[in-house]
């Protein structure tokens, strides 16, 4: 095999570069949980991890609720997707994490 | 004095003749020229909603205020009593010449090299330019700062124009201990920058063994990105590298000295001079 394919090899299997960033979140509404992305779909990502992850951080200190009661408009589950929608490690602990883990099917799975 | 005295009497002759036409083409040409530019700015802002082309915004601006400087040169002077063909005639006859100087004499003019909206590194300033005038570059810093540089500076310094280069390397360098594992280390280097959406699959990110220093060794990480987005990049991967270290559990080395203490009986002997030699 010559080193332009060795290289095609690797650049496919070892480690995916991912085109972009989005925070996911959910919003509690009156009925259900409403999934939403910064920036949003129609927008372009984020190009960078640490911007994205950071984001969904200041979102989480941001939306902290004082007492324990779920209300209208609170924002759980927030993390990081990438292109592909898949959850992506926290740099720092190299693990997933979850801010304002509420519930997320999705996202159990994909963890 | 009697030939003063005649030339005020020429002078007042005149005014008294065509003192209203020279009158209104001294309007036309203060308000062609205010119109002109008040026009040319608009026709900027206008061209920006449609392009970020800064070049063609340039062109097409100082095409349009030249052409109706032309207009206003012409109707001034065709209000004096100048006849139109021929005022039409010098101003093509100047342009022309201009022109040809230009093109001539352009490589031996020294000229700034950058444009308006270029970042540069000139007297040891990094900043973007804003203006260029006959005597001096406005350029604004990154932390807000607008400086004037003369350009008589610029001519003489070493100028680093980032515009002409699209792409720009990422240099990571760290230090680890001798007692770590340098591949593991190289590996998560690599994978950080491979992982990054900006880092540019070509050329290819590298982490080399730079060095063996008295204390640690140094490992270089190259990568390359392109020109806006090469601070934050770099900013993000020295995070990440410090903290991909951490999590894989190797340390970077700081700097430091070990001292170990032999504790023996016996005074150590040191051998003579002579004996050196």
């Amino acid at each position: 095999m010559k080193i332009g394919q060795t290289l095609k090899v690797i650049d496919k299997g070892w480690i995916r570069k991912p085109k972009g960033f989005r925070v996911h979140y959910q919003r509690q509404t009156d009925t259900q949980l409403e999934t939403e992305f910064t920036p949003e779909l129609d927008d372009p990502p984020l190009d960078s991890d640490v911007a994205a992850w950071r984001t969904a951080w200041k979102l989480q200190q941001a939306t902290l609720a004082d007492n324990a009661e779920f209300g209208d408009g609170q924002v759980f589950n927030i993390y990081v997707v990438d292109d592909e929608g898949a959850l992506v490690k926290y740099y720092k602990t190299n693990a997933f994490k979850i801010y304002n883990k509420f519930s997320c099917p999705d996202a159990h799975n994909k963890a | 004095m009697g030939s003063e005295f005649s030339k005020l009497e020429h002078i007042r002759d005149i005014m008294a003749l065509h003192g209203r036409e020279l009158a209104i083409a001294l309007v036309i040409l203060i308000v062609g020229l205010y119109l002109a530019k008040w026009l040319t700015g608009h026709l900027k802002i206008g061209l920006g909603r449609l392009t970020k082309n800064a070049n063609l915004i340039s062109i097409v601006s100082n095409i349009f205020y030249i052409l109706f400087l032309f207009v206003v040169i012409i109707a001034a002077t065709t209000e004096v009593g100048f006849k139109t063909v021929i005022i039409f005639r010098f101003l093509m006859v100047v342009s022309l010449a201009a022109i040809g100087v230009m093109v001539l004499f352009r490589p031996y003019i020294p000229t700034l090299p950058f444009k308006v909206g270029n970042t540069v590194k000139v007297a040891d300033l990094l900043g973007k330019v804003e203006a260029t005038t006959f005597l001096n570059t406005r350029l604004k810093t990154f932390d807000g700062k607008t400086v004037f540089v003369p350009n008589r500076q610029i001519l003489n310094d070493i100028v680093i124009n980032y515009h002409f280069t699209k792409t720009r390397r990422i240099k990571v360098d760290v230090q680890v201990r001798y007692d770590q594992d340098i591949l593991t280390a190289k590996r998560i280097m690599e994978s950080i920058m491979l992982a990054d959406p900006r880092v540019k699959k070509i050329p290819r990110p590298v982490v080399y063994t730079l060095a063996l220093e008295d204390s640690w060794v140094k490992l270089g990480a190259r990568c390359w990105v392109d020109n806006p987005k090469f601070w934050f990049t770099r900013c993000d991967l020295i995070e990440k590298v410090k903290y991909g270290f951490e999590n894989e559990g190797i340390r970077i080395a700081f700097p430091q000295v070990d001292v170990h203490h032999y504790d023996v009986d016996e005074p150590i002997e040191f051998p003579a001079e002579d004996e050196l030699a």
